[in-house]
């Protein structure tokens, strides 16, 4: 470690590591456009100008970026020099800037914005028009792309080019001519486009997905996990008025996922936003159809039904937490049987950069928990000789399918606690949980390290927690109804 | 115990008749002066420029909104009594609102999203008047605020003017 003095304070600093990351670790904020600390350095942008005093020589205003940290180096983040430096910077990024912020997603998080407002002059001095370039340009699937905002920091094409390792961008074109392209407008493919659209320092790159559908400063950010692969990218879930989950970003982790994470779990809201929710509790009624009823009656019924039967099947949803996993597992016990969790094929999605193909985000977890994997063969074979069926948790029913529901014995019972209504003939009792944007709980990934999922809005009416549920249920199953009554 | 001592009266005042041709010479004196009331439903208060009513949307020439559903009003408003959504248009204008919801009840006719809007969108119009029967009718649609430009105009030029003071 070296030791350096920045603004009066002595701090010790990585010498790998520039001496703008030393600044930000040590609390003093830099601004900066083209410097990402999970990216290369290029030093395009200069407006991280900071004044460095060395040895004998004169302070002078050097990039933070691109300028290694050496010991006993003086550093003044906020010196007049360094001011104007970033000032006479931002005045050329502003030159060619469209003013429209109003329209632009990215205002609230941009950091054009927030700079210009902390350094920059309030008018501008040029009175040539600003340039004129394309404003939708379609980059494929997931990217539109406004050239005109691009102030040319190049974190796009550095990404493509370092973390999927897929160089599709280029910075085409001269001078004032230079745009950001690809070759011969040929769509971006891969899974990771999505994170162009966060190391976007301007609103250049943007989601299709996300696409005027919320201003950031509206939104709730919530850190959680992301669930769609066995990695468990920290994540935060963003949600809009208690409502909809209107995107899903990354999270810096260094230990899971660095900086990114894949377009499969960030494009995953869809599930979460469906509005066909299961109620608190339906019971079948006499003339055969799901009818909904008192929680409490459900529980009742469940509780009977597992008193009485002789080879029950418990099967868990792969989302299912540690904790959840636990509660499950002790209802197994208590019903002296061994509850499962389903395990999907692996998909094809996996990759050597982020995704890794498991489906199940909890896999370790929920095998810490004594629960034990079961794939559909397992299942088919498992659920012909039941002669009950508990299923728990998110997404099972669209994992296991509907004709896995049809080839179920018929005297058989099913008791299904899911987030999505049925109406398949199988389905004895349903009751609602909460998803994983509205519980909380841990995942433990891959690499054996947790990831925390939390609550970001909160469930539908009346909808218990897994673990109420169940624990309402192991601590009465076996014992006769008198004793039950709440 | 508090005893209050009456005035005793005196004898023009106990004749009953004097004052009571004081007081119907009030009346009848004030009966032919003109009136100072106003007959407020049929005779509507009043405005101009610088009244502060509700807030209402300005519609340009095409007959789209001004609008382009930046949430700035939203941001800045008290008591929270707008709600937008944005969405896509095919026009240069990239942007325009899906749903603008001011809930009139919440409304307190501060006039900040007026202040707040950089597309002179949102004007403080001159209609005050708000009834309704139920509490959903008073949260107003795109349906019931637009307004045309030259119906905001005088308050258009009101506010560019004040504006040129700093």
């Amino acid at each position: 470690m070296t030791k350096i003095i920045v603004n009066g304070r002595e701090v010790e600093a990585d010498p790998q590591k520039p001496l703008i990351a030393a600044c930000h670790e040590h609390g003093e904020h830099v601004p900066h456009y083209c410097y990402h600390p999970g990216l290369s350095v290029v030093g395009s942008c200069r407006i991280c100008q900071v004044e460095v005093k060395q040895g004998e020589m004169p302070a002078r205003v050097v990039a933070a970026c691109r300028t290694p940290v050496a010991e006993g180096m003086v550093v003044n983040t906020e010196s007049q020099g360094a001011h104007d430096s970033r000032r006479e910077c931002l005045e050329f990024l502003l030159k060619n800037h469209p003013l429209d912020c109003p329209i632009c997603d990215k205002a609230g998080e941009c950091t054009l914005q927030d700079y210009s407002f902390q350094e920059a002059q309030a008018e501008g001095r040029t009175s040539e028009p600003r340039r004129k370039l394309e404003k939708r340009k379609d980059l494929g699937d997931v990217i539109l792309l406004d050239q005109e905002r691009c102030i040319l920091c190049s974190r796009c094409v550095r990404f493509m080019d370092e973390v999927p390792k897929s160089p599709q961008l280029c910075i085409s074109g001269r001078g004032s001519h230079s745009v950001v392209e690809t070759w011969q407008d040929a769509p971006l493919t891969g899974n990771y486009q999505g994170n162009l659209a966060d190391v976007c320092p301007v609103g250049a790159l943007t989601l299709k997905d996300f696409r005027f559908q919320a201003r950031v400063w509206n939104l709730t950010r919530v850190p959680s996990t992301c669930s769609e692969c066995s990695r468990g990218c920290s994540i935060s879930v963003e949600v809009l008025r208690d409502g909809e989950v209107k995107r899903m970003r990354p999270r810096p982790n260094e230990d899971v996922n660095g900086y990114w994470m894949c377009d499969h779990g960030r494009f995953s809201e869809g599930e979460l936003n469906r509005s066909d929710r299961m109620g608190p509790a339906a019971m079948r009624n006499d003339a055969g159809q799901l009818e909904a009823a008192d929680p409490h009656d459900a529980l009742r019924v469940v509780r009977n039904l597992l008193s009485i039967q002789s080879n029950a099947l418990f099967l868990a949803s792969p989302y299912l937490t540690l904790e959840e996993g636990e509660a499950f597992s002790q209802l197994a016990k208590s019903c002296s049987t061994q509850a499962a969790f389903f395990s999907p094929e692996p998909n094809e999605l996996g990759d050597d950069v982020l995704h890794t193909g498991d489906p199940c985000p909890n896999r370790r977890g929920l095998q810490e928990a004594g629960l034990k994997p079961m794939d559909s063969e397992e299942w088919a074979a498992a659920s012909a000789s039941a002669d009950c069926v508990l299923l728990v948790g998110e997404r099972l029913l669209d994992m296991l399918g509907d004709e896995a529901l049809d080839a179920l014995p018929t005297a058989q019972r099913l008791v299904v606690m899911e987030c999505r209504t049925s109406n398949h003939p199988a389905i004895d009792i349903a009751m609602g949980v909460p998803n994983r944007v509205e519980r909380s709980g841990t995942w433990i990934n891959v690499d054996g390290t947790p990831g925390a999922i939390r609550a970001a809005r909160s469930a539908p009416q009346g909808v218990r927690t897994i673990v109420d549920l169940l624990g309402s249920l192991t601590s009465a199953s076996g014992q006769p109804e008198e004793a039950l009554s709440s | 115990m508090v005893i209050v001592k009456r005035k005793t009266l005196t004898l023009a005042e106990r004749l009953y008749l004097p004052e009571i041709l004081r007081g119907m010479s009030i009346t009848f004196g004030k009966m032919f002066k003109p009136k100072i009331t106003r007959q407020y439903p049929e005779e509507p208060l009043p405005t101009n420029e610088v009244t502060r009513g509700q807030p209402r949307l300005r519609a340009l020439v095409d007959g789209n909104l001004a609008c382009v559903s930046c949430g700035l009003c939203e941001a800045a408003c008290p008591a929270y009594a707008i709600t937008i959504d944005g969405q896509e248009t095919d026009r240069f204008i990239e942007r325009e609102p899906e749903k603008f919801e001011i809930d009139m009840l919440r409304c307190i006719l501060c006039g900040f999203c007026e202040e707040a809007c950089p597309k002179e969108a949102i004007f403080m119009s001159t209609e005050l008047e708000l009834a309704g029967f139920t509490r959903a009718s008073f949260k107003y649609g795109i349906d019931k605020l637009k307004r045309s430009t030259e119906e905001l105009a005088p308050r258009m030029e009101y506010i560019k003017r004040i504006n040129q003071r700093w």
